[in-house]
């Protein structure tokens, strides 16, 4: 219990009521208390607000993404086929790359010169020849959420197809006896079965993209997330003048996010934790 | 029985004083930690007594600065030597020693002056510099030969030459580095420098405003954005740092290239690049108004003691600086890591003409190069410019527009 306080509420105590003053790690800058003036001059701050809808659109998107394509890769994975271990194990890889050198990687393939990624995508005329992907906001976003759902669709199916063969067999096979479609059998026993497995793999993946960093800070460093706005905050300014209470509330505020999220899921799945 | 305890205390400072131990953080790409490596060897031939130990930093200077904020925010006494960028002295001067008394000591009076002034905050000696950097042109002399063109004087010169050779030649006209970091604050105030304008003025005034210099700044960025309008440079330079300029270049799919003096060795090196012994460096070209100039970025490293060291450290400390930054360390780091020298006289040596010739004809470059503005507040002043620019150069806002937000912002940070 004192462990768990020391390193999980104590830092988080301290971040709330950082929040709450002006000052900087520069020696010579005094903390003031300036009550909730960091939080109403983050919601004027375009590059926040900017950061703060970057952040829920790749969240939406991409999860939703590997929620259909890992659960799609899930059901098949479940049937019965040769090889299925080294399927199963091989798909894994993804996930398995640290994030920081997969997004060097894609950098590179999305590289106008030499990219190979960029390069079929200039041969099949989806793009205009030379033009590069990660400068344009759209472009980036798009190119950014392909490399997030290809490292992590891997990992939602995996999650998934650890609920799907919990599933007990017999109850297929009785619906099969009382002639229930395929499509039936999935809505009427998979899904229900499944939700919970659901409910914890969204919940993983949205609190994970909420906080993305990595991917955004390596691959194009001018479309910001929450996260990579509060590390400039932070460690580019700590010194330059009194920003380390804003960032400190750029942390509260994206604590918060995340935990109206993880309440919601909780809510609307009737999840409960006994 | 105070004997004793004089005695006992002169032999504690001595058993102390035999053997310090500091740490220093250091680059460490390649070439760069095995010449450190091999300098602490030579350091202990002559003070057996101090222990040097490196703490080896990350490859992006982000990086580093990231790494350094920790270090500082949280006041510990290592590492003892810190290596620091040229822009970061003024907003880590109150953390580190004050190294002005130590002028003589260092003799920083036979040092390139732009260095020093890198290192000097508000009169101050915080940090001496060690290697220096500047933005140099580099060309393919096969090419120019071929088509029957001298070396370019001055951009739009550059942008015809490069246009003509690159359509014949079909590769790339000219690569820059213009992502959205620190490097393109260095591209562009070499555009800016070079038609004679500036964002800020010596005393860290936002001029942008200005008439003249207004008129200045607007040539010069649209002359740069040209160069991506009109395909002399592949759209792609918008997400391009150093390495991603450099490889093309010495793949030969590139005409000219604007790079630092590193590029130097690897691209003649015939293990890796296909354009070996074809290269040469000339100054970046001036604007083509009344009043350009050649122009180059000040770039490279110093070294500054931790305040936070105890007093027999930064003893040390300062004895290996001054180890590292003497004549024939610097002429050993040049010749082989391909970093220049800060002492003047070091370019005058036979041996480096021999091993890197271009330094020696190119003194000129670096004894003019310009700095950043010193200020604190640099990390968000190149931020602003940074985004700004960013913005223009993608097409996003005018030249008009971007130079007047660019404005209030750097006058909202500075306090103007």
């Amino acid at each position: 219990m004192l462990a768990i306080f020391i390193t999980a509420f104590f830092p988080l105590i301290k971040t709330f009521w950082d929040s709450f003053f002006s000052f900087g790690l520069r020696p010579g800058i005094p903390k003031r208390f300036i009550g909730f003036d960091n939080y109403i001059r983050l919601f004027h701050d375009t590059r926040f607000m900017t950061s703060l809808w970057n952040t829920l659109i790749f969240t939406l998107i991409s999860v939703t993404l590997e929620f259909i394509l890992g659960l799609a890769t899930a059901l098949i994975l479940n049937a019965k086929f040769a090889l299925r271990g080294v399927v199963r194990a091989a798909i894994l890889i993804p996930w398995a790359v640290p994030t920081s050198v997969s997004s060097q990687m894609w950098k590179w393939m999305y590289n106008d010169q030499y990219g190979i990624v960029a390069q079929i995508l200039y041969k099949l005329g989806w793009l205009a020849p030379g033009t590069p992907i990660l400068s344009e906001k759209w472009s980036s976003m798009v190119a950014i959420i392909a490399v997030d759902v290809w490292k992590t669709a891997p990992f939602m199916a995996l999650l998934l197809l650890a609920g799907l063969q919990t599933i007990p067999s017999e109850l297929y096979e009785a619906a099969r006896i009382d002639g229930a479609s395929g499509w039936k059998q999935f809505t009427k026993i998979t899904l229900p079965i499944l939700s919970p497995t659901i409910a914890v793999a969204l919940i993983f993946r949205t609190l994970d993209a909420l906080r993305v960093f990595d991917i955004f800070y390596i691959m194009n460093k001018s479309v910001e997330t929450m996260a990579v706005y509060n590390r400039h905050i932070l460690m580019d300014r700590a010194f330059t003048g009194a920003w380390f209470g804003y960032g400190s509330a750029i942390s509260v505020v994206i604590f918060l996010i995340i935990s109206i999220f993880a309440i919601i899921y909780m809510r609307s799945l009737n999840l409960k934790f006994e | 029985m105070k004997k004793l305890l004089v005695l006992s205390l002169v032999v504690l400072m001595a058993v102390m004083g035999m053997s310090v131990k500091i740490t220093m953080a250091a680059g460490a790409v390649g070439k760069e930690l095995e010449v450190l490596m091999n300098q602490i060897k030579m350091f202990n031939k002559i003070y057996p007594d101090i222990e040097v130990q490196l703490l080896p930093m990350p490859n992006s200077s982000t990086a580093r600065h990231d790494l350094y904020v920790t270090y500082l925010g949280a006041m510990t006494p290592d590492p003892d030597i810190l290596m620091i960028d040229v822009i970061w002295p003024a907003e880590f001067a109150p953390f580190v020693e004050d190294l002005t008394n130590d002028y003589k000591y260092f003799e920083l009076d036979k040092f390139l002056p732009g260095t020093v002034k890198s290192g000097t905050v508000q009169g101050r000696i915080v940090a001496i510099p060690w290697f220096t950097d500047a933005g140099l042109l580099y060309y393919r002399k096969d090419l120019l030969q071929k088509y029957g063109y001298d070396v370019p004087q001055t951009w739009e010169e550059l942008k015809k030459v490069a246009a003509d050779i690159a359509s014949k030649e079909k590769i790339n006209g000219m690569l820059f580095q213009l992502n959205q970091y620190e490097g393109l604050v260095c591209d562009v105030a070499e555009f800016v420098h070079s038609y004679g304008a500036d964002f800020l003025d010596a005393n860290g005034k936002v001029i942008i405003g200005d008439p003249d210099n207004h008129a200045r700044l607007v040539k010069a960025l649209t002359m740069l954005k040209s160069f991506i309008d009109d395909g002399v440079a592949p759209k792609g330079v918008l997400t391009y740092m150093e390495e991603e300029t450099r490889r093309p270049f010495q793949n030969g799919e590139s005409v000219f290239l604007r790079n630092w003096p590193y590029v130097w060795s690897l691209a003649n090196d015939p293990k890796q690049s296909k354009i070996a012994g074809k290269i040469g460096v000339a100054p970046l070209p001036m604007g083509d108004i009344e009043g350009g100039r050649h122009s180059a970025t000040l770039g490279g490293w110093m070294l500054a003691i931790n305040k936070y060291s105890s007093a027999a450290e930064k003893d040390a400390a300062k004895k290996f600086i001054k180890f590292l930054t003497s004549y024939d360390q610097q002429l050993y780091k040049a010749m082989n890591a391909g970093q220049n020298p800060t002492r003047k006289a070091v370019y005058s040596d036979p041996k480096l003409k021999e091993a890197a010739p271009f330094m020696v004809e190119l003194y000129n470059v670096f004894i003019n190069a310009e700095p950043r503005p010193i200020t604190p507040l640099y990390t968000e002043v190149s931020d602003a410019i940074q985004r700004h620019i960013h913005d223009f150069l993608l097409g996003k806002v005018d030249v008009e527009k971007a130079l007047k937000d660019l404005e209030s912002e750097l006058k909202m940070i500075t306090g103007q």
